[in-house]
This record gives structure tokens, C-alpha cells and sequence, in this order.
């Protein structure tokens, strides 16, 4: 066996990405599916535990894993096949946001990425499960994963899901893949469905998130911030007049998105939507720096200095107890645990991960509970 | 004590059916395949579909779960000797939270009973597929169900937020919740559109949508489809995505009016039915917009309906459809493949050439915005051979549609029907993997056995390497 994983060890050398400077023994870059699958499957025969990486911007995700091997996507940065007019897209994982949605702007459509993100792949705000703020009006990003290529945990390519804009064929591999933290395999392309940008847009500071989101009808998305509340309006220029009168504020053109949250911790409180504005609560008496919360949606993100253990406990229980989450996204991952309590459905979550990475190699542990 | 008489035991004999008859009378859904079922139950709680399945583990036969049975692929249809559980008792709305837009219903819950009792609130569950009168959000949520409202809405699994599931081993297990990316895998995903292969959803927490302050439904008619097909894609080029988009074609029109007077005008060779929704100035800038689009694609009539009696006269003509189409024959069938908007004037010609050369009667009524047909041959069943040959001709309209980019199904699901085509969209490996999910979900296989993927799907016999 140790042998058989030098040898592997060796032949990963080949496909070794320079351009990458983390703490595994090989970083590699596939140029295909086909060739994430090969090394997947050798790194599955001699059992080296594997971690995925896109641009490195969104680590602070899930358990920590040690890896001895890393595949990143650095050399899958195609985009393969933008229909326009069937609004979808297939690109490789290893696209930057920015690069994604600056190419379709050019014929005014959008794939409601996470709007801050530049320079975060594709492929990585799939395998979190990131969302953009325009969730509230198009959906959460799984909703238009359409169709995932991936190289499975025993080697194989598999596609899931279909290449057209709406499908009941066939089990959801999209959704399942979307949020799984490179636990079953590594994403190599994915078909997303694109949305028209909105013909005109506007921002508006509000006094009060909660009734503006209660007053007017789709919003593009309604962010109560440390900083003030702020409605984003997306329509025909008449219905945007329409609703800035309706709010009685001053607007403003374009879409002025908070800063994003920078602070060395950061957490989440993902709670059903009505308990939004005790989540918020939460957040100024745990004393966060900065906090947005996305009305509607039910995420609150905050960011702090200090990590405050029996605080954030107490805040997980209050989030749990209404079925809801608190979920750290970003800093020491040796201090807490970034999941909380596991899903009731641990161990049919155990078994698709064993069903998809039967040797337990693909970022091993790192979703809640342990698949 | 053999499982009908455990199973009276738990439910009274009154909710366990073993007479021919009645096993008879649930032995096919709305499609054209037929089953036998061994026991026909009807639970009404979680606790009782548990119960159920426990026995079932205990002594061996398949379950097979059924709501409404108006599903056309067969998803419904009983697997020989199987316990068969009508869900439709289950049909209570237990909690509506109207500041979160969810509602906790009970599978049984028919899916326009939802919307109408939301009315007062003004909220509606947007999934409407065209059996919305009498399919269940179970029957949905199984299907992943469609209607001309989830162009801009989505479908069912947009919809639906979380789920209580009872295993295959007759565990009750919650899966997702109304609180956003829940951690672990999104197991929701899963169970929505897996046919009732994965667990029985005994309770389903759907998201509601409000009602728009405004909304414009437009009828437009076209002397040749291909301009009607033409609009539906340079609407979507022009950046709007439209509430509905729907066309239908001449045949389809006569049968509709001949059976409930929509007013469709008669000599049209398509009609699309348009819908914007919104703020009113917002409403009426998108209409105004389609209206040019429908001008330089020669449109020869365009109809506002301004009012809701008569808006709903248009939507009645179009969900009437396959209720109109008796009138031609005594039955019908249709498929439902889903090609890329882009390829959907080429791949209509082929469909009609198909029938044509079979010689036999297409009309059609088609999700136009999003690329989903329903090419639908109406025909006699009792004609010798007919029903072969019409079934033949319908494989051959699915297999165009996947050639040019398409996919099986947009929203009937794969069931029996279409299972035995999945390899022409899916490789081994693809279907292996979706087998290992079956797997990790049910590993003895007593769920709806037989539907969606095809036999020999899980390929045990590779050789270890």
C-alpha cells in the first residue's frame, strides 16, 4: 500500500499546478473531467484523503480537512457554450465569477452569482451552495444549477441533471452536488440557467426593511445592514418610478451593494424568515462589527474581532430551536465547530457520501455530522 | 398474521382494500400502463404510512405510493403484488405562516385547494400544472410537477421548502425546513421529482408566492406557427421572462372551443397566450413590448383581456385542452420532452412530420416559453394495434427532441413510461450513480420498484480493478 501511494504520489507530479501555494504534499490541475476522474480514482485506490480548490477565496468553509493531495480548477477556466437565447450556460468550474457574468453582460442576461465575489469560481459557489443577494427575487443558486459534469469519489464522470431550462428526468444530481463541499467528487462543469438583468434598477434606503419587503411586490432583494436598510428595485423604468414613490424615499440609479463583510470571524444565522428580526437581535448582542440581513431570505451574516464561545452557543441553540442554523463561514476552525448539530437525516447523508466517495477520500469529514 | 390482516388491524377494514374491484379501480394512474396492487390502503397520518411500511419491511411486498393518480408516465402504477398507499386522506393545510410565505399541507392537499384557501392572504402556490383541479402537492412534489406559470416561477422543487418523509425502513425523517441552506446535503433536492422511489412524503412544506398587484393576459393569433414560435423567442431575447407563454395550434383550438367557447379565434393557425405580471405601469410596459414583438412576427390579432372573467376564460380554453381533446377520439396521449427554445421551431416540424407519416392525429398545447411540449396524438384505443403504433410515434418525437439538445421529460416524470429511453440522455455511469442514490436512500429496493431508472442501472458486475 505505501509503496502503490508513492507511486501515485509520482504520477500526480505531471499534472502538478504551481501557480497555487497551499499546505499538501501535490497540487494538481486536471484539464478535463475526464482527468479529475483519473486522479480521483487513484487517489481512491491508494486511500490519499483529496481537498478541491477554485481561487482559494471562500476556505473558511465546513470541518477543516487535511489533504495530502489537492486538485484545484485552475485549468478548467473554459466557457464552453453560452446560448443566449435559451438563456443557459455551460462553463467549467474554474471560471471566475466576474469573468462569467461580464461575458453575458454583453447581451444584458446574468446568472445571479453572488454579486461580491469576483473573483470566486463558479465551480467553488456551487460547491458551497453561495447565493447572491437577488436570491429574494431569482431564487438560491441551486435553483438554476441545471445540469453538473462531475468526477466522482470513485472515479468516474457523471453527468446529472439536464441540459435544458426545466426537466423532471431523473434524480436531482444538481442539487444534491450544489452545497456539498466537494465531499462526493470534484465539480468540472455545470449548466446554469440565466436571467435577463432587469431592464432598469435602482436602490433605495428605507427606514424599515421589514415593511418595505411586506409593501412592494419582488423586489430584487431587501438588506437590512449595520449601516442602514436599502430595498433593490428591478423592472420596466415605469414600475421602478412607481415603487420609489410608493416607498417615498430618494433612489438612486444602479445597485449599491453594502461591502462585504471582512471581518477575521464570520458567521451566519440561517433561520426561517420570519425570525429575521430576532436574528438580528442575535447579531448586535453577540457584538458584531458589521451584520446584513437579507429580509425574505431569513440569512443574517456577521462579522466579528473576538470569538465569543459561550455567545455564539447560546445563539446556535436560539437558531436551532427555531429549525434554523448557525453556520461560521470564515476563521479559526479549531475553536468551534463551524456546523452545529447535524441534520436529522445524518445517516441517509452518510450513505450517499459513502455511495459517491466509497473510500472516503474526498474532503473527508467536512460536512456537518461527518459525510 | 399476513400483512391485509395487519394492516386492518392498524387502519379497520373500512381503509384496506383487497377486492378485485377495488384493487382494480387504483391499478393505473391517468397514462396507459396497468399494475395490480395486492392491498389498497388509505392512511391518514404520518404515524399510520409509517406503521404501513414497517409491515411491508416485515413482510416483503414493494410500496408504491399514489395521490390523485392523474400523473401520465405511469409513476403511480402499482408494481404486482404491492401495498398500495392513497395519500389523498392526508389532506389538511395545518399552518400557513403568511410573514414567511411557507404553509406546512398534507400531501393529499389538492393543489388549487391550496391557492384558493391562501386567497384572502394573497398568496397562491404557483406550481399549476394542467391537472391542478385534482392532483395533489404530493402528486407535485413526486413529479416535480410544472404549468405554464413556472416559465417565470419555476417548478414544484422552487416550491418546496422541506419535507417529513417516511424511509424505507419506516423511519420519519424531516428533510430541508423554511430556513435558508440548512447544512448537510439538500436531500429535498432529491426527493422532489423522485417519483415516490426514495421515501413517502407524508407532509411538505411549500413556499407561496403573493399574487400580483396587476397582471395582463394576452391572446395573440398567427397565421403559421412558426411565427407564433418566432415571438415566444424574441420576448425572451428582448429581456423579458414573461408569467406564461403558451401556444397552441389550430387543431388544438377547434377542439378547445368546440368544448368550452373561449372565444379562440377558429382560423388562426396558432394562438399564444401571453402573461405579464407586476406593478400596473410595470405591467403595462411588458405588454406593450410583447405587442411589438407580435407586430413584426405578423401577428393577425392581438386580444387584452381586461378583466378577470375574461382572463380567466383564456386560461380556462387552455387548461381545458385535454378535456377537449375526448371530444376527437376517446383517448390521448402525450409526451412531454423539452428541447432548447432555440431549436423549437425545427424540432415542431419534425414532430408533425412524425404523425403525419404515422398517419396519425397531432394537436398540440405547449409550455412555448421554456421549450416544453405536449405533442398529443388523439386517438381510439380499441382500434387494433392503435396504441402501439401511437406510442412508437411519440418515441420517435422524444428521440428528436433529445437530439436537438433536449431532454425525456419537463414535468410528467420518467415513471414506466419513459424509463427504458433514460440511456438516450443518460450514460451507464450516469445511471449508476443515480442508482447509488435509490440505493442509499431504500437498499432493498421496496419503493415504487421498476419506475424511473431503467433495469441493470447499478453496474455491480464491473470487475474490481
Amino acid at each position: 500500500m505505501t509503496s502503490l501511494r508513492a507511486v501515485t504520489l509520482q504520477l500526480f507530479d505531471r499534472l502538478k499546478d504551481d501557480s497555487v501555494d497551499v499546505d499538501a504534499a501535490h497540487v494538481v490541475a486536471p484539464s478535463s473531467v475526464e482527468e479529475a476522474a483519473a486522479i480521483l480514482a487513484a487517489a481512491a485506490e491508494a486511500g490519499i484523503p483529496t481537498a478541491f480548490r477554485g481561487s482559494g477565496t471562500h476556505q473558511g468553509y465546513g470541518n477543516s480537512v487535511s489533504a495530502d493531495l489537492v486538485v484545484t480548477s485552475t485549468r478548467l477556466d473554459t466557457i464552453i457554450n453560452w446560448q443566449p437565447d435559451d438563456l443557459t450556460i455551460v462553463v467549467q468550474a474554474g471560471v471566475p465569477i466576474d469573468v462569467l457574468e461580464a461575458e453575458i453582460a454583453t447581451r444584458r442576461q446574468t446568472a445571479v452569482l453572488p454579486e461580491l465575489m469576483p473573483r470566486s469560481t463558479v465551480g467553488g459557489a456551487v460547491a458551497i451552495g453561495l447565493s447572491g443577494y437577488r436570491r429574494l427575487r431569482f431564487g438560491p443558486t441551486r435553483d438554476r444549477v441545471l445540469q453538473v459534469r462531475i468526477a466522482t469519489g470513485y472515479g468516474k464522470v457523471v453527468t446529472g441533471g439536464s441540459p435544458v431550462v426545466k426537466s423532471s428526468t431523473g434524480y436531482g444530481l444538481p442539487r444534491l452536488v450544489t452545497g456539498s463541499l466537494g465531499s462526493l467528487g470534484m465539480i468540472g462543469e455545470v449548466t446554469l440557467k440565466l436571467w435577463s438583468q432587469p431592464m432598469s434598477v435602482a436602490t433605495v434606503e428605507v427606514g424599515d426593511a421589514a415593511v418595505a419587503l411586506h409593501d412592494l411586490y419582488r423586489p430584487l432583494a431587501v438588506l437590512e445592514t449595520s449601516e442602514g436598510s436599502f430595498v433593490y428595485l428591478g423592472g420596466p423604468e415605469a414600475q421602478i418610478s412607481d415603487q420609489s414613490d410608493r416607498l417615498d424615499a430618494v433612489s438612486r440609479r444602479g445597485l449599491a451593494w453594502p461591502e462585504s463583510i471582512s471581518e477575521p470571524i464570520q458567521l451566519e444565522l440561517r433561520v426561517p424568515a420570519a425570525h429575521l428580526a430576532t436574528a438580528v437581535e442575535w447579531m448586535s448582542r453577540l457584538g458584531a462589527i458589521r451584520w446584513i440581513a437579507q429580509h425574505g431570505v431569513g440569512i443574517v451574516s456577521g462579522g466579528f474581532d473576538e470569538f465569543d464561545a459561550d455567545g455564539f452557543a447560546a445563539a446556535r441553540s436560539w437558531a436551532e430551536s427555531v429549525a434554523g442554523a448557525l453556520v461560521f463561514t470564515a476563521g479559526s476552525r479549531e475553536s468551534f465547530d463551524p456546523w452545529g448539530s447535524p441534520p436529522a437525516s445524518i445517516e441517509i447523508q452518510r450513505r450517499i457520501k459513502h455511495a459517491f466517495d466509497p473510500a472516503g477520500i474526498c474532503n473527508p469529514s467536512i460536512l456537518a455530522g461527518g459525510p | 398474521m399476513d400483512a391485509a390482516a395487519e394492516l386492518i388491524e392498524l387502519l379497520g377494514a373500512a381503509r384496506v382494500h383487497t377486492h378485485p374491484i377495488d384493487r382494480q379501480i387504483f391499478a393505473k394512474d391517468a397514462g396507459v400502463s396497468v399494475g395490480d396492487p395486492a392491498i389498497v390502503v388509505l392512511p391518514e397520518t404520518t404515524e399510520e404510512v409509517a406503521a404501513i411500511m414497517r409491515i411491508a419491511v416485515r413482510a416483503g411486498p414493494p410500496v408504491v405510493a399514489r395521490g390523485a393518480g392523474t400523473g401520465l408516465a405511469g409513476g403511480a402504477v402499482p408494481a404486482a403484488g404491492s401495498i398500495l398507499v392513497v395519500l389523498t386522506r392526508m389532506n389538511e393545510i395545518y399552518e400557513v405562516d403568511e410573514i414567511g410565505r411557507t404553509a406546512w399541507v398534507g400531501p393529499g392537499v389538492i393543489n388549487l385547494d391550496l391557492s384558493d384557501a391562501l386567497t384572502e392572504v394573497g398568496l397562491h402556490f404557483a406550481p399549476d400544472p394542467s391537472s391542478q383541479q385534482s392532483s395533489t402537492v404530493g402528486g407535485n412534489t413526486a413529479t416535480n410537477a410544472g404549468g405554464p406559470h413556472c416559465l417565470a416561477e419555476g417548478s414544484t422543487i422552487a416550491h418546496v421548502l422541506g419535507v417529513e418523509v417516511v424511509t424505507a425502513d419506516g423511519e420519519v425523517v424531516m428533510l430541508g425546513g423554511a430556513a435558508p441552506d440548512l447544512p448537510g446535503y439538500d436531500l429535498r433536492g432529491l426527493i422532489v421529482g423522485s417519483e415516490g422511489t426514495l421515501g413517502l412524503v407524508t407532509r411538505v412544506l411549500v413556499r407561496l408566492t403573493e399574487n400580483p398587484p396587476d397582471v395582463a393576459t394576452m391572446l395573440i393569433a398567427f397565421d403559421d406557427i412558426n411565427d407564433a414560435a418566432r415571438t415566444v423567442s424574441d420576448i425572451i431575447a428582448s429581456g423579458l421572462v414573461p408569467a406564461a407563454l403558451e401556444i397552441m395550434d389550430n387543431s388544438m383550438v377547434q377542439a378547445i372551443e368546440n368544448f368550452v367557447k373561449a372565444d379562440l379565434p377558429l382560423g388562426a393557425a396558432a394562438v399564444l397566450l401571453a402573461e405579464v405580471v407586476g406593478h400596473a405601469d410595470g405591467v403595462a410596459a411588458e405588454a406593450e413590448i410583447i405587442r411589438g414583438v407580435a407586430d413584426q412576427n405578423r401577428a393577425t390579432e392581438i386580444r387584452t383581456a381586461t378583466d378577470g372573467a375574461e382572463r380567466a376564460l383564456l386560461w380556462k380554453g387552455r387548461k381545458s385542452a385535454f378535456g377537449a381533446v375526448a371530444q376527437a377520439a376517446p383517448d390521448y396521449y402525450l409526451n412531454d420532452a423539452v428541447v432548447p427554445r432555440t431549436r423549437f421551431v425545427e424540432v415542431l416540424e419534425e414532430i408533425y412530420g412524425i404523425a403525419d407519416l404515422h398517419g396519425l392525429r397531432l394537436m398540440s398545447v405547449f409550455h412555448a416559453g421554456d421549450g416544453n411540449l405536449h405533442p398529443l396524438v388523439s386517438y381510439d384505443a380499441a382500434e387494433f394495434g392503435m396504441t402501439e403504433k401511437v406510442i412508437t410515434a411519440s418515441r420517435e418525437m422524444v428521440r428528436v427532441a433529445v437530439a436537438a439538445g433536449g431532454t425525456l421529460s419537463g414535468e410528467h416524470g420518467i415513471g414506466l413510461e419513459k424509463r427504458d429511453m433514460m440511456s438516450q440522455v443518460f450514460t451507464a455511469d450516469d445511471l449508476d450513480a443515480q442508482a447509488r442514490i435509490r440505493e442509499a436512500f431504500d437498499p432493498d429496493l421496496r419503493l415504487n420498484p421498476g419506475k424511473v431508472l431503467p433495469e441493470g442501472s447499478r453496474c455491480f458486475d464491473r470487475p474490481p480493478r
